[in-house]
């Protein structure tokens, strides 16, 4: 065990941290704990589950017992308008780790953020720096809780300069099995849209965001990154691609009626459907030395026809995604077994040696 | 029953007299020769399905019973005034040989136009397939129609009041073919675009929708404001080059000119790409034109962006107090703010060239500007003119001056050391002198404008 990384990840009953534990098993030389505070549904193999609430003051001990070297740290519950109980789990849940990660002397930290923590403003500049003030839209209970967690981060790194702290600020994800405010949009039966407005947006795929936090885990860099295809397109054409026919509405009424009937109108903030909010990607290319695989128009046309057979099929397709991910399920196992397998003949030479 | 026979027995003998002496004339009918040609394919299709369906005798008999109403409603022929195209057409065999080809090739392409309408929206089909009667009656009357005198006059005349090659076949059938060509092109375009599938640069201009758009802005240029262009040849061919502009007119119309100017007549024909201000955007369509047209929002993070990929940028650091000029105060500059232009110039090494553009002052008459109206509408300025806001969208129009765009000689910036973007003295320096240099550009012109309209 002990020329094993140990990683913890923590929300692994949610798609995020399920995704990014199973990527890591696929590594052999690390050793993956997953925490939460429910047990997954997607069994991960190999995966070392420890049902915890990371509000819970004994993770420190956790984390110097197992020896932990990088924490990714995945559990995050969306909700559209802001509630406490969530805030209370997002934020102090996350303020809690961090503190826990100081105490027990982890190396590296891993957060997921979002590029909408920036927030869309008329007087941004078309592509913001990582340095860029926070100021997303507070409504959203989502987006407020990642921007206090953000600024948590901030004031953390500042006292623990020793702890090698990555954020990862993603584009609109879009993906056919990822549940976010853009893959939301793009499933409602009409897209919102504002009239006389087309901004331009970056979309990343799924798998490129569990590729980046793995890579991000794997090595050390600190601060924060925007992480995007370096191309973005105008919002218009990602709902053409989504097949979407784009519903404009006169701004004022749709902030209007927003502001009576509150976010729960509309996924994503009225705002993003207004001003751009897109990232510069020097710092992602040049320091996190990293490239999304998909273009954005893969991703979309993707998500798209994935969107158009579940439609088609319905009932039946959920029984065929059934079938399917029992043999993902299956597959997976079979090749857990032969690498564990390999890793105790590889545990007996040493040994031996 | 034995009555209808009767009938049409001696409608049938009369009608026979009558193709007899069609016959007769044949040829040499001239009415019967300009129209036959489109309405023989026509004729011969309704024959072919008649045919099938009805028995071939009495299809005859209504025939000839047409052709007898056809002979009453007959009217005396025109005298003959106008020039006889007829004539002509009749004594130049080729002439009607072409004709008679041209005729069976827009069959042909009507015949097209309806599969592909019956292809695009099957649930026309009923519609579109005319049932047989009526077909019949459509060929047996455009032949009536023509050959009537009536129509041949009315024919005579229009020719006569237009130019002879409006109504000539090849006009006619190149307008025909353009339309379609039109109508489908724009079609295509637009299910293209609705399914995303299109390509902008990362800032979102969209080099399709400026195509589009170009035709009216060219006018505004050419024909409307009959821009003279002048010193041309200091806009360089390639790499990073920051124009400095005054601005004018109420509407940022002089920096969609400048660039229309740059793309019509310099040798590279680049694309200039606009800084605009950071009110613009929150205004609907207005942002999604001018992001899709390629201007960028002004900041400096965006600006130093654009000169570092070697783009030609324009900025008109007047800003608001520029373009919400009083008419009082036409060509007297503005504060060049606080020379930001100047400090992203020295930091990318990019030369800043002064423009000068006169005549967009007088586009509008601004005799007041309205503190309060601007502030409920949250304009940054609201301008009353003679006809604006009385006249409402008629106010609008701008007045036809005359322009004059004028680009001066280039102020290098890369032979101050680096780091002097933070020398406030030099900033301030080269801001005035820039300022002075387009001042003296728009007095000079004044000087030798002898006329606001006719330049």
């Amino acid at each position: 065990m002990a020329d094993e990384r140990v990683i913890v990840v923590t929300g692994v009953a949610s798609y995020w941290g399920n995704r990014v534990a199973a990527r890591l098993l696929e590594q052999d030389d690390v050793h993956v704990i997953g925490i939460d505070d429910e047990p997954p549904q997607d069994n991960v193999d190999g995966l070392d589950f420890i049902q915890a609430d990371l509000r819970n003051p004994l993770l420190v001990e956790l984390l110097q017992q197992e020896q932990v070297e990088t924490v990714i740290h995945l559990k995050f519950r969306e909700t559209l308008t802001p509630s406490e109980s969530v805030f209370e789990q997002n934020v102090m849940g996350t303020v809690k780790l961090l503190g826990a990660c100081g105490e027990a002397g982890v190396a590296r930290v891993v957060l997921k953020s979002s590029l909408m923590v920036y927030g869309a403003r008329p007087d941004n500049p078309m592509f913001l720096r990582e340095d860029h003030p926070l100021n997303g839209n507070k409504k959203y209970g989502y987006l407020r809780d990642w921007i206090e967690i953000e600024k948590y981060a901030d004031s953390f790194h500042e006292q623990n300069p020793e702890t090698i702290l990555t954020i990862l600020r993603f584009g609109h994800i879009v993906g056919p099995k990822a549940d976010t405010p853009m893959t939301r949009f793009l499933r409602e039966e009409e897209a919102i849209t504002l009239l006389g407005f087309d901004p331009m947006v970056q979309v990343i795929h799924e798998d490129d965001v569990v590729s980046a936090l793995v890579h991000a885990a794997n090595g050390d860099h600190p601060g924060a990154f925007n992480v995007a295809p370096e191309k973005g397109m105008p919002l218009w054409k990602t709902l053409g691609l989504a097949s979407k026919l784009p519903i404009p509405i006169l701004h004022p009424f749709a902030y209007w009626s927003v502001s009576l009937g509150g976010p729960r109108l509309a996924p994503l903030p009225l705002d993003y459907l207004r001003f751009p909010c897109m990232g510069d990607m020097t710092k992602m290319r040049d320091v996190l030395q990293f490239t999304p695989q998909y273009t954005p128009e893969e991703t979309v046309r993707e998500f798209s026809s994935q969107q158009r057979v579940r439609k088609l099929l319905g009932k039946k397709s959920r029984e065929a995604f059934e079938q399917n991910r029992l043999r993902d399920t299956l597959q997976r196992r079979k090749r857990s077994r032969e690498r564990e397998g390999a890793r105790s003949a590889t545990r007996r030479k040493n040994k031996a040696a | 029953m034995g009555q209808i026979d009767e009938l049409e027995q001696a409608m049938n003998s009369g009608a026979d007299q009558v193709t007899d002496e069609r016959d007769a004339s044949a040829n040499g009918d001239e009415k019967a020769a300009v129209m036959d040609a489109p309405a023989a394919p026509v004729k011969k299709q309704a024959k072919k399905a008649r045919k099938k369906k009805m028995p071939a005798k009495k299809s005859k008999s209504t025939r000839r019973a047409r052709a007898a109403l056809r002979e009453q409603i007959q009217e005396p022929p025109v005298a003959d005034e106008l020039p006889d195209v007829q004539a002509e057409l009749e004594a130049n065999p080729e002439l009607q040989k072409r004709n008679q080809a041209l005729g069976e090739e827009l069959l042909h392409e009507v015949e097209l136009l309806i599969k592909r309408l019956m292809r695009l929206s099957p649930a026309y089909k009923t519609q579109l397939a005319v049932p047989q009667e009526v077909q019949e009656a459509i060929g047996d009357n455009i032949e009536a129609a023509a050959s009537s005198a009536g129509g041949a006059s009315i024919l005579k005349r229009l020719q006569s009041l237009l130019p002879g090659e409006m109504l000539d076949t090849d006009t006619l059938k190149g307008l025909w073919t353009m339309l379609k060509f039109t109508g489908e092109y724009q079609v295509d375009v637009l299910k293209r675009r609705m399914k995303g599938d299109y390509e902008t640069d990362e800032w979102g201009m969209d080099q399709e929708f400026i195509d589009a758009v170009r035709p009216l802005f060219d006018f505004m240029y050419n024909k409307y404001w009959r821009v003279t262009m002048s010193g041309l040849e200091n806009v360089p061919e390639e790499g990073r080059a920051l124009l400095v502009s005054n601005h004018s007119g109420q509407l940022p119309m002089d920096g969609a000119m400048i660039g229309i100017g740059i793309l019509q007549n310099h040798p590279a024909s680049r694309m200039m790409r606009a800084l605009y201000a950071n009110w613009f955007p929150t205004l609907p369509f207005v942002s999604d034109i001018l992001t899709k047209t390629g201007q960028v929002m002004a900041n400096d993070e965006n600006a130093e962006r654009l000169l570092r990929q070697d783009n030609l940028v324009a900025v008109f650091p007047e800003g608001y107090k520029g373009v919400g000029k009083l008419y009082k105060d036409r060509y007297h500059l503005a504060r060049f703010g606080r020379g930001g232009f100047v400090r992203i110039a020295l930091k990318s090494k990019a030369p800043m060239i002064p423009v000068a553009v006169v005549g967009a002052e007088e586009t509008y008459i601004s005799l007041y500007k309205s503190q309060t109206l601007a502030k409920l509408i949250g304009f940054p300025y609201f301008p009353i003119s003679p006809t604006f806001p009385w006249l409402g969208p008629l106010g609008l129009i701008p007045l036809p001056t005359k322009w004059y765009i004028d680009i001066g000689e280039p102020i290098h910036t890369d032979a101050y050391p680096e780091g002097s973007e933070n020398n406030l003295m030099l900033i301030s320096q080269l801001t005035d002198q820039v300022r002075d240099t387009v001042q003296n550009m728009i007095n000079d012109r004044l000087r030798q404008r002898k006329s606001i309209f006719m330049g």
